[in-house]
């Protein structure tokens, strides 16, 4: 807001004592009627009014001619013709209301510093952005007049009880700050005893602000209020809370115009089922709706990484995005380099690190926020690897059975192991435990941390005992309700299981990270595998048998979406999702494929053929390329996925035809390696 | 392949593998206590999980003649007992498709 610094010029050309008496005379102007009343008598009665300067955005107009008006409709110059029209709409054939329309065009003009245009729009027009009332208003606000400006609320408009009462004690609530603020404690006793406490608001509130009185310094106070003092925002964003308790049509919201804009933007956004393009960029024009190209989706291998011997399970991007590690079947993990783009789409893939030394197979696979630990997990050890020398830091033995999950926590106190032992686990950075869950209701499958640090959602299995005489197949058997269910229940049929079998329940577990409290539960129909909390906290993907991948709300508590297509019947496949603001959701398969959806409308957008025999197990979208992700198989090798548009094929193919084969090279420090003999790499084009 | 997770299983009592302790299965699907294996007694069950079937091949046992094949720890590799493909005499017949683990190799788990 620059109203502040304005001020000095403005007040002293128009503002002034004369707006004082108008605003008694004058009544709250509403309706359309009055202005366009008003707007036909051009100019005469010259009259200064606080109107000038009360600019939403405070942009003071900056000349010096006073313009004539007659209430509150200010004409700033040389005789603009009014335009009359007839009707009340924008055309005659659109909703649209002309005095809404145009009201926003001028205040837009104004914010941006336009401020003849504006007039010049108001004069031509006969419509006023707003009332001296409103400019009034404002400047009570921002000059800490506190008591006109409770007086001016209700010629605002704001008669309902409640806004007046929230409105009122907005304005002592600042009152109160300045005080404070100003060491005027016994003032600021007085607001708090006589004016605020009446107002019956949240106790916890009121205490809040009543324990304020002991700090010690200004400083101290603005700090522990959150609130940045007189000379800061503080008015201006007073004045925008008090804004939502009066009427829009008399005081217009802060920039009107660019919101719905902007939610013009956000829609285009959300039918835009390919969308990968950054809010900022030149995708978004006005001149025409947006749409992002799907070949601009990446949907062509551009390199298959091969050199595992045995099925890839596991694979995980670090955090900065330039390696990427794999696991599997073959007891090893892999440390892939990514090179930078030398070519469109042509990149080198260095084999950084080979981390052998596991028992068994090695199932999950995890990056320190700093990218300089790699966790890996094989049976019930969990090991830590010095990113850089390869070499392993410790070996952790705690869990007792499986380990099926490790998150570095987002505040980067450590990191969270889980198990099929029912172990949940916190450990400091170096792995010392730090905390222990306790058992878990459930054998762990996978677990993640939202990043904002309030939930941790645990997915997993509870076996329930046999029932003791096999033929009650009734479907009924014991209690599954006991856990406190939130959703709903599909009962199982027993009659197909052997009695030899134990019931098995499937379970989602949203707790609460502070407290380790449940909050919420969901039963799934098969074997869960994986979850992943989305960037911004909201949401949960949860991949579970049979052949379904779902979206869980952490918010509202319910399923969001549900992508079908993919097949999952015994294996552990893993999820993701993808592109600028997660707008993907991508999925491995039974079948071999690769499965894409959009995430909000849950529409199959790919399904992406390459990888051979077996299933495709995981996939992980790179998260400092939107255009660029992995997959990797049973089939030994991980594929790269990007965009890869016809023209860039051909430049890739006219470039260095002989230079297809990507260079592998077994150490990462020599980037530009001679031709390796390891050259496994492929450019598949 | 694919990667799965090895089964659990839940009940008053869990036989387990004793070399690594994966779950084989539980005293609800004990159909015989009065078997005998190379190691001494061994249990018949109605059905395990967590192992691997080798090839079928006929083995004659003091019962008669009976096409079976070795179970493997899924995990360890380590053999338990054999599984009844067949079995040549009638009154055999309620073998078939049932499961022997030896109770030397077994050990309770929870």
């Amino acid at each position: 807001m620059r109203l502040q610094s304005d001020q000095a010029s403005s007040s002293s050309t128009s503002l002034a004592a004369p707006s004082n008496s108008l605003a008694g005379s004058s009544t709250p102007i509403q309706g359309s009627n009055s202005f366009n009343s008003n707007g036909h008598s051009n100019g005469t009665g010259p009259t200064t009014n606080g109107f000038s300067n009360g600019l939403t955005n405070g942009t003071g107009p900056s000349n010096s001619t006073p313009g004539s008006l007659k209430n509150g409709v200010i004409k700033h110059n040389k005789n603009v013709a009014h335009v009359s029209l007839p009707g009340r709409k924008l055309f005659s054939d659109s909703n649209v209301d002309r005095e809404e329309f145009v009201r926003l065009v001028v205040q837009s003009l104004r914010d941006v510093g336009y401020i003849e245009s504006a007039a010049t729009l108001e004069a031509e027009s006969g419509y006023t952005m707003e009332s001296t009332e409103v400019a009034e208003f404002r400047n009570y606000v921002m000059e800490a007049s506190w008591e006109q400006a409770e007086a001016a609320l209700i010629r605002l408009g704001v008669t309902d009880e409640d806004n007046l009462m929230e409105s009122r004690f907005l304005i002592s609530q600042q009152k109160y700050l300045e005080l404070l603020e100003n060491r005027n404690t016994t003032a600021a006793l007085m607001v708090l005893r006589n004016e605020l406490a009446p107002h019956h608001v949240d106790p916890e509130h009121l205490y809040t602000l009543s324990s304020l009185i002991m700090c010690s310094t200004p400083e101290d106070l603005r700090h522990r209020a959150g609130w940045d003092g007189s000379r800061g925002n503080s008015r201006t964003r007073l004045l925008s809370n008090l804004q939502k308790h009066i009427p829009s049509a008399v005081m217009i919201p802060q920039r009107r115009f660019l919101t719905l804009l902007e939610q013009s933007r956000l829609w285009q956004q959300q039918r835009c089922p390919y969308h990968n393009s950054p809010p900022d960029s030149m995708s978004f024009s006005l001149y025409r709706d947006h749409h992002c190209d799907s070949s601009c989706f990446p949907n062509t291998t551009t390199t298959i990484l091969e050199i595992h011997t045995d099925e890839v399970w596991n694979i995980e991007w670090s955090h900065s995005g330039e390696y990427l590690a794999s696991a599997g079947k073959d007891k090893s993990a892999i440390i892939w380099r990514v090179g930078p783009e030398k070519e469109p789409a042509q990149r080198e893939y260095t084999q950084h690190l080979v981390l052998r030394d596991h028992q068994y197979p090695v199932g999950c696979i995890s990056w320190s926020l700093d990218d300089s630990i790699l966790f890996t997990s094989s049976e019930n050890h969990i090991k830590m690897w010095n990113t850089r020398s390869g070499l392993c830091m410790r070996t952790i033995e705690t869990h007792t059975e499986t380990v099926t999950a490790i998150r570095w926590l987002p505040d980067n106190s450590g990191f969270m192991s889980a198990g099929l032992d029912r172990r949940i686990l916190i450990w400091d950075p170096e792995g010392n435990q730090r905390d222990s869950w306790g058992m878990a209701p459930i054998r762990v499958t996978d677990l993640d941390v939202s990043p904002n640090m309030t939930k941790v959602v645990a997915v997993g299995v509870i076996h329930l005992p046999p029932i003791p005489h096999p033929p009650t197949s009734t479907g009924n058997s014991p209690a599954p309700g006991a856990r406190g269910d939130s959703a709903s229940q599909s009962p199982q049929s027993q009659s197909h299981t052997p009695s030899y079998i134990v019931k098995a329940e499937n379970r989602m577990i949203v707790y609460d990270l502070a407290t380790k409290h449940q909050i919420a539960s969901l039963r799934l129909d098969g074997e869960t595998t994986s979850v992943r909390v989305s960037r911004d906290s909201r949401y949960a993907l949860i991949s579970h048998a049979p052949d379904e991948v779902l979206l869980w709300d952490l918010s509202l508590s319910r399923i969001a979406c549900k992508y079908t297509g993919q097949k999952q019947g015994r294996h552990v496949i893993r999820s993701c999702y993808g592109g600028v603001d997660g707008n993907f959701v991508a999925s491995g398969s039974e079948d071999g494929n690769v499965y894409v959806w959009h995430r909000d409308s849950g529409a199959l957008l790919e399904v992406l053929s390459g990888h051979g025999e077996g299933s495709v197990n995981a996939v992980a979208w790179n998260p400092t390329n939107e255009w660029m992700f992995a997959s990797c198989s049973d089939d030994k090798t991980i594929r790269i996925w990007e965009a890869v548009t016809p023209g860039m094929l051909e430049a890739a193919a006219a470039s260095t035809p002989a230079d297809k084969d990507t260079v592998m090279s077994d150490s990462a420090s020599v980037a530009g390696s001679s031709k390796n003999e390891k050259g496994k790499g492929k450019v598949t084009s | 392949m694919g990667m799965s997770y090895r089964q659990y299983l839940a009940g008053a009592r869990i036989y387990g593998c004793s070399t690594c302790k994966t779950h084989l299965a539980t005293i609800h699907s004990m159909l015989s206590r009065a078997f005998n294996g190379q190691h001494g007694r061994a249990y018949l069950f109605e059905g395990v999980v967590n192992v691997v079937e080798g090839k079928p091949c006929d083995r004659q046992m003091t019962t008669g003649n009976h096409t079976v094949r070795d179970i493997y720890c899924i995990k360890c590799g380590v053999t338990l007992g054999w599984k009844y493909d067949k079995a040549y005499d009638p009154s055999q017949k309620y073998k078939e498709g049932k499961y022997i683990l030896e109770r030397n190799l077994l050990v309770d788990v929870q």
